[in-house]
């Protein structure tokens, strides 16, 4: 029970809003707008699992927004110009794995820290992207939005196949070797290193991944709307990093699972929609993250203390 | 003995070689540039980056010790927006306002140093969780859009006059810029921060003031960064909540290029000023470059995502660099036992 305090503390909050919604605002729950919300949740929350598995690894990554942002123009850019979707999306794909390759290489090859790393390339792609779009919108063909199906269809593939990603991880995280390492490496790379498990390799692949996901979010969100914006990943990055925390991914590395993480999103996401609900201005939202990060942070932090007392 | 007199050759090395980028940087703009070296536009480019130049400036003690402060490009947008709305709808004098501002600064880096230093919280997290807490404070108090103009011409002087032909707001660094150096090369507080960064738990033993000396790095760097909003708000006319954004970058990587090491420990405030110097320089002779093209737009009117871009490459490029002088020196050192 203890082991999953956070879980259960931020599950039982996300019941509490959901309660405190459906006796004040019982509309919220309004079966269509309830799905279209989820699945336009569902890009954030996959970059919410891919960076909690690089802060498991002790390590951070500021760029998956700007990551994200240009998986989905590369990917808008090859549908807009003809390529059968699937293809499409791979495009995202494979230049989130390149993008994630720079920042594992630069941070595990070479030994420099993350923090500033990933902030040059979020820097980095953010301009390529102003650059390259000058801002403005891109049209995507017909077939795209909802993978060329129905609408209901549509967003219950992307529901379905975020769901369907975390069960898979979660499970690797909890059964594959290659999850132990991920947490081997967060908790002591030092140790992690001389048990043979090469925490460096480890931390390239975590970047990779990382990267991976942001052009699986992108696709996601792709077809979620007839055009994207240059800058859909603005700020993603820290919606991403505050519902990873709050799930109970410590920042100290080693720690937290990915349900944690998935009610993190679930709780963080519906803060804003919530808002407006209960008939308040929405420009609390970056606040309110922003508190919601340091709160969790400051839990762990007096976590570990009574530990340290307690031994 | 020999281990101090080779890490002090580097730094000067390093110096050497940040004051040979910024002649390239120059001689290049000048060639390839309009009225690049003309005094109008030597003085822009100082007046125009003198909020990057304090915020390095006290950035420099913070990565001293081994942290790092992300949030005071947002604290300067919720220092503007306070500021705008202490002058424009309370309708206090701008001194008094500017002085408070400051203040809000300092709490706000206070809030930094409770979190980092008093609950021992990682400090990269921890000023993460303020970039967007205090940005956020910022649109909630503007409500996303509203901002603040139509400032008394005595306080925009302040941004856009000259003393003794100077920019006025280079006074203000250059005190803020003594101080500093004044602090961290001829105090004893100044030395205790190398010392915590070299190894905070070996310092805490010697019986240094470690969480009281971290603190105050985080208070200073608040507190600097209200002031910058005040000069920015004065040099723009314009209060708003996104003043500042994406400066917490520019300051890191100046500091960075200026051969403070990321991991604490080691650097120096000069260093951090030519690192300064040169973005500034870089920021500024992209704009001057209009006879040549890039991906068919004139080099000037896409200066501001270029210098983005090469500033972001600059400060991979300056850490990667680090790391390799430090791999040849232990390399060199190993060969000499």
């Amino acid at each position: 029970m203890k082991r999953y305090s956070r879980e259960l503390t931020v599950g039982g909050a996300l019941v509490l809003l959901m309660i405190s919604l459906a006796i004040f605002a019982p509309n919220f729950f309004d079966t269509q707008p309830m799905i279209s919300r989820l699945a336009s949740q569902m890009p954030a929350l996959i970059l919410a699992l891919g960076v909690a598995l690089v802060i498991i690894t002790r390590q951070i990554d500021v760029s998956i927004g700007s990551q994200f942002g240009m998986c989905a123009v590369i990917a808008g850019t090859a549908a807009a110009a003809g390529v059968p979707m699937p293809l499409a999306m791979l495009c995202a794909l494979v230049a989130g794995a390149l993008m994630g390759a720079a920042n594992g290489w630069l941070v595990a090859g070479l030994g420099l820290p993350s923090i500033v790393v990933t902030l040059a390339t979020m820097v980095i792609w953010q301009e390529v992207l102003r650059l390259w779009q000058k801002g403005l919108l891109l049209s995507l063909p017909d077939g795209v939005q909802w993978f060329g199906m129905s609408q209901g269809t549509g967003q219950a593939m992307v529901i379905g196949s975020t769901l369907l990603i975390l069960v898979l991880m979660a499970w690797a995280m909890k059964n594959l070797s290659s999850g132990r390492r991920i947490y081997a490496t967060g908790s002591d790379a030092e140790a992690a290193r001389l048990a043979g498990l090469a925490p460096k390799a480890t931390t390239f692949w975590v970047f990779l991944l990382m990267g991976v996901l942001a052009g699986v979010g992108a696709a996601l969100n792709l077809v979620q709307s007839p055009q994207i914006q240059p800058n859909s990943g603005e700020g993603l990055e820290l919606k991403a990093i505050a519902a990873a925390v709050v799930g109970g991914i410590a920042i100290t590395g080693g720690r937290g699972t990915l349900w944690g993480v998935l009610l993190g999103m679930m709780l963080l996401a519906n803060v804003n929609p919530a808002l407006t609900h209960f008939h308040q201005p929405p420009y609390w939202e970056k606040a309110i993250q922003g508190l919601v990060i340091l709160l969790a942070v400051a839990a762990d932090g007096i976590r570990i203390k009574k530990q340290k007392h307690l031994k | 003995m020999k281990q101090t007199g080779s890490i002090k050759a580097l730094l000067v090395k390093h110096e050497m070689i940040l004051l040979w980028v910024i002649a390239v940087e120059v001689i290049l703009f000048q060639v390839l540039g309009q009225n690049f070296l003309t005094a109008g536009n030597v003085s822009n480019i100082f007046r125009h980056s003198a909020e990057i130049g304090l915020l390095a400036l006290v950035m420099t003690p913070v990565i001293l010790t081994g942290g790092i402060d992300l949030s005071v490009g947002s604290l300067m947008g919720l220092c503007a927006v306070v500021f705008g709305m202490l002058v424009k709808v309370y309708g206090l004098d701008p001194l008094v306002a500017a002085g408070l501002t400051v203040l809000v600064g300092a709490l706000g880096g206070g809030l930094n140093a409770g979190l980092v230093a008093g609950m021992g919280l990682r400090p990269l997290i921890v000023t993460l969780g303020t970039f967007s807490l205090f940005r956020g404070l910022a649109e909630a108090l503007t409500h996303g859009s509203k901002s603040y103009s139509g400032f008394s011409d005595g306080f925009l002087a302040l941004g856009n006059s000259d003393i003794l032909g100077v920019p006025a707001q280079i006074w203000i660094v250059l005190v803020v810029g003594i101080v500093i150096w004044f602090l961290v090369h001829h105090t004893t507080y100044g030395r205790s921060l190398r010392a915590i960064g070299y190894g905070e738990e070996g310092a805490r033993y010697a019986g240094l003031p470690v969480k009281r000396n971290i603190s105050i790095t985080y208070v200073m760097a608040g507190a600097v960064a209200g002031l910058a909003a005040v000069i920015l708000v004065s040099r723009l006319g314009e209060a708003r909540a996104n003043a500042g954004m994406g400066y917490e970058l520019l300051a890191i990587t100046a500091v960075v290029l200026g051969g403070v090491s990321i991991f604490g420990g080691a650097g120096n405030v000069s260093g951090a000023v030519l690192g300064w110097i040169a973005l500034a320089i870089l920021n500024n002779g992209l704009t001057r470059i209009s006879d040549y093209e890039i991906l068919g737009e004139k080099v000037s009117s896409v200066a501001r995502e270029l210098s983005g871009l090469l500033t972001g490459l600059l400060l991979i490029a300056a850490l990667a660099l680090a790391i390799c002088m430090k791999m040849l020196a232990a390399k060199r050192s190993a060969k000499q036992t």
